[in-house]
């Protein structure tokens, strides 16, 4: 599907058209007046304007307790959308909801829907593969295999069937050139993931996350666990990915999400509090939590 | 808390844990080198003459004409003790002297048959004849030396006597002669004493140096050679050397025993010549060389373990353990990933835990039972294999002996998989199946491996459960896995117990013991190297 996209459309105009359409969204609530999803591909001109994730009215249980309640937000494609808020809020519940990551945990379970390119991800008969393999994902803690460098990058294309060499071998380059760790690596490749230093690492992961030819990313605090040379190169990693890919990043780091976002949703306790582009969420908030937390006030 | 104490505290502890260490590695030293020292003997010896006739004639191996000079050459030198031996023997025991006389009672009287003499004259010279073998009887068995002489006297006394001469009955005073001499020499008064100390002595120099030549050939084996060995020549040295005996001290004292030198015994003897001389000829009588016997490894043994190797034992060992394990860990494997991946908290899950824990616990006599009663009567004949132990019935039962080690083992890495892996592995699209056996699986696999250690080293040590299910004692070499097999821990305790082989063959005892910790520990080694670069590869060096 990434062969489909048109590769070289300029990022500028994308957030032009994105601002554009998303004009209203601070005062019309999303969920209202949606066009129906369509099954299947999406039609590249739609894309920039057609929500890739689209959360209606979402709840997540722990059992008795709730871990988010009454998410209703879209997700637009090839853009950076941060989820920040205070420990605890449900920023991370929510980004695993999307690629269902929190069925690990025994007496989960949820409400209402989560649309991942128009199929709630929460339907019995969607394939749980398939979405993982839409939706990838990247940990807190960089999590490479005890494997190869190429073991690493190989092992979603492999559950996905492809076993010949060259197609490997291409499909490994061109992932670890995209998270750029490529000229850092190309010649330790059969060499452990695990011998690389923990920004490399991360960067690894984001390659591996790309190899599934994913639309969408999860980050779930990518440089939480890196020095600030690691995070900047992760960070300009996300701004370049963003042409191609939709981003969903979860961090602690107000600056960092001014950075590198387009569009900014703050979560407190479980609930979704304000979601805007960043510009507006940073410098002219309609909640007064939200300016309280994005000015250092509370959280 | 005050720092001198809390300084003290940690030195306390370090000590202590220097100490537990030192102790460890000392019960270790102190168990295994002994053993592995005692064990080697039976590898590397002094083997004799004996050893290497052995050798030839039941393992057709050395050199055939060198040895055939050996034997000549030590046959010379033995020859000289076994002259004194029966020189003394015919003093000692006059069982033969009585027969040889009456012997000559019964020629006299055939020829005196013969010779048509008048009736009278015929009864007349067989009473007297019957009269001086009776005296001559008498100084034979009697045990006092003065009553003898007397007897000897009143039986030479006739040698003048018409009747007897040139007759069989001149042989009378001939046997007389030589037991006059004999007594010069010997009291008969110590004749019961001498009898018990000359069995003792004909049995060491049997067991020394094998049957005399000439001899008929012992139905067993182990009786066939002497020693075959110069520590056991040693051993027999001494028990010709030195008598035993229980002596009491005095009133309420407990008795000791006591060693008294066969020399003083027999002084004054004619045998005292012997142990001189078997003392200074014993290595020209059993040439001893330094033997490296590695075939102690691959030879089958004789007479019970006397002679021989263990190759079987090893075979059988091998084969009843690897087979083990191969039931074992798969089942163990998938059991443990059940118990963590998919079986939710739950009574049932509660219930199987435990189960799995008390079945380490049990006692492996219990598996043995176990595994006749189900194994080698039940399943197996009803799927058409032969009734009776086997190798497969004890692999069965080994591998439910050591299946709780491995579930435990098992369980005990798969949980300890980061989650980390699990949530890269899920996130990537893979589904449990794949992402147990791509990623869970190889992380757990230094700890899969410690359970596979533990209890390899547990099936390949066990007795009980291979006592009803698959040991023999001897048997032929197997060739199927439906047939019993020798084991080497069954093995030892057959020694130990079955025919007391242990008391009379030691090295081979400890052979035994020193090749399966061998083994174990040569079958440790490979999982543990596996088990280092697995982990090698893990941590990403």
């Amino acid at each position: 599907m990434n062969d489909e996209r048109i590769p070289n459309m300029l990022s500028l105009e994308e957030e032009q058209l994105a601002e554009a359409t998303l004009a209203g969204i601070g005062e019309t609530p999303v969920n209202q007046a949606l066009p129906p999803l369509q099954d299947g591909a999406f039609q590249h001109e739609q894309v920039a304007m057609t929500p890739i994730i689209r959360s209606e009215k979402f709840c997540l249980y722990y059992g008795a307790k709730a871990g988010v309640r009454d998410i209703t937000m879209d997700i637009y494609p090839r853009s950076v959308t941060a989820i920040i808020g205070p420990s605890g809020c449900g920023k991370s519940t929510f980004l695993r909801g999307i690629n269902r990551m929190n069925d690990l945990i025994p007496g989960v379970r949820t409400q209402g829907t989560l649309a991942v390119n128009g199929v709630d991800a929460y339907d019995r008969r969607i394939n749980l593969v398939n979405l993982r393999q839409q939706v990838g994902m990247v940990f807190q803690r960089p999590n490479p295999f005890p494997k190869s460098i190429y073991d690493n990058i190989a092992y979603g294309p492999r559950l996905q069937g492809i076993r010949g060499g060259n197609d490997l071998d291409e499909i490994v380059e061109n992932c670890l050139r995209h998270a750029a760790i490529w000229d850092e690596v190309k010649d330790t490749l059969r060499k452990s993931a695990l011998a690389l230093s923990g920004g490399q690492q991360q960067r690894l992961c984001i390659a591996r996350a790309l190899a599934t030819r994913p639309q969408v990313l999860l980050m779930d605090e990518p440089c939480s666990a890196l020095d600030p040379i690691a995070t900047a190169k992760i960070e300009e990693l996300i701004t370049s990915l963003k042409n191609e890919y939709t981003i969903v990043i979860v961090t602690h780091n107000m600056q960092q999400a001014a950075r590198v976002s387009d569009r900014a949703a703050f979560f407190c306790l479980g609930n979704l509090i304000e979601y805007d582009l960043t510009r507006v969420i940073f410098t002219k908030p309609v909640h007064k939590q939200t300016e309280d937390y994005v000015t250092g006030r509370f959280g | 808390m005050n720092v001198a104490l809390r300084q003290w505290l940690n030195r306390i502890f370090t000590m202590a844990a220097i100490l537990a260490v030192a102790m460890i590695v000392t019960a270790l030293v102190a168990i295994l080198l002994p053993m592995m020292w005692r064990g080697a003997g039976a590898v590397v010896f002094g083997g004799t003459v004996e050893f290497r006739r052995m050798q030839l004639e039941q393992f057709n191996r050395g050199d055939r004409a060198a040895l055939a000079a050996q034997v000549e050459a030590t046959n010379q030198v033995r020859a000289r003790a076994y002259e004194i031996l029966d020189r003394f023997v015919s003093g000692i025991d006059t069982t033969a002297l009585q027969t040889r006389v009456r012997q000559i009672h019964r020629e006299f009287t055939l020829q005196m048959n013969n010779r048509d003499l008048p009736p009278q004259t015929l009864a007349s010279s067989r009473e007297t004849s019957k009269q001086v073998r009776d005296q001559l009887l008498a100084a034979l068995e009697t045990t006092d030396k003065a009553v003898a002489l007397a007897a000897l006297d009143s039986v030479d006394a006739h040698a003048t006597d018409g009747t007897l001469k040139d007759t069989a009955a001149s042989n009378y005073f001939d046997v007389a002669r030589q037991y006059r001499q004999i007594l010069i020499r010997m009291d008969p008064a110590y004749r019961g004493e001498y009898a018990v100390a000359l069995g003792e002595v004909q049995e060491a120099v049997k067991r020394l140096f094998g049957p005399r030549p000439g001899d008929r050939l012992p139905a067993v084996v182990m009786d066939q050679y002497g020693a075959t060995r110069w520590d056991q020549a040693g051993q027999q040295l001494d028990r010709l050397l030195w008598a035993e005996k229980w002596e009491s001290p005095g009133d309420g004292q407990p008795v000791r025993k006591v060693r008294i030198s066969r020399a003083d015994q027999f002084a004054g003897t004619e045998m005292a010549e012997l142990f001189p001389y078997v003392y200074k000829n014993l290595r020209a009588m059993l040439l001893p060389e330094r033997t490296f016997y590695w075939q102690f490894f691959t030879d089958d043994n004789i007479s019970g373990h006397y002679f021989g190797g263990v190759g079987p034992e090893i075979i059988g060992t091998l084969l009843v353990t690897l087979l083990a394990i191969a039931f074992a860990l798969p089942t163990g494997v998938v059991a443990a990933a059940y118990l963590v991946e998919c079986a939710s908290d739950n009574l049932l899950t509660r219930v199987l835990r435990t189960c799995v824990n008390t079945l380490a616990g049990v006692p492996s006599i219990v598996f043995g039972l176990f595994g006749l009663a189900f194994f080698v009567i039940y399943l197996l004949p009803r799927l058409g294999l032969p009734e009776g132990s086997s190798i497969l019935a004890g692999a069965l039962t080994l591998a439910l002996l050591v299946l709780p080690v491995v579930i435990r083992a098992s369980e005990e890495a798969i949980r300890t998989v980061p989650r980390a892996y699990k949530e890269a592995s899920l996130a990537l699209g893979a589904s449990r199946f794949r992402c147990f056996v791509t990623v869970t699986l190889p992380a757990a696999m230094p700890g899969i491996l410690t359970g596979l250690i533990l209890s390899m080293s547990r099936a390949a040590g066990e007795t009980a459960p291979i006592l009803f299910t698959a040991g023999v004692a001897m048997g032929p070499i197997p060739t199927s896995l439906a047939q019993p097999t020798r084991t080497l821990a069954y093995g030892s305790y057959d020694m130990a117990v079955g025919d007391k082989m242990a008391a009379l063959a030691p090295h081979n005892q400890y052979g035994i013991v020193m090749t399966l910790v061998g083994l174990v520990l040569v079958l440790n080694l490979v999982a543990i190297v596996v088990r280092a670069r697995v982990s090698r590869r893990l941590r990403g060096q």
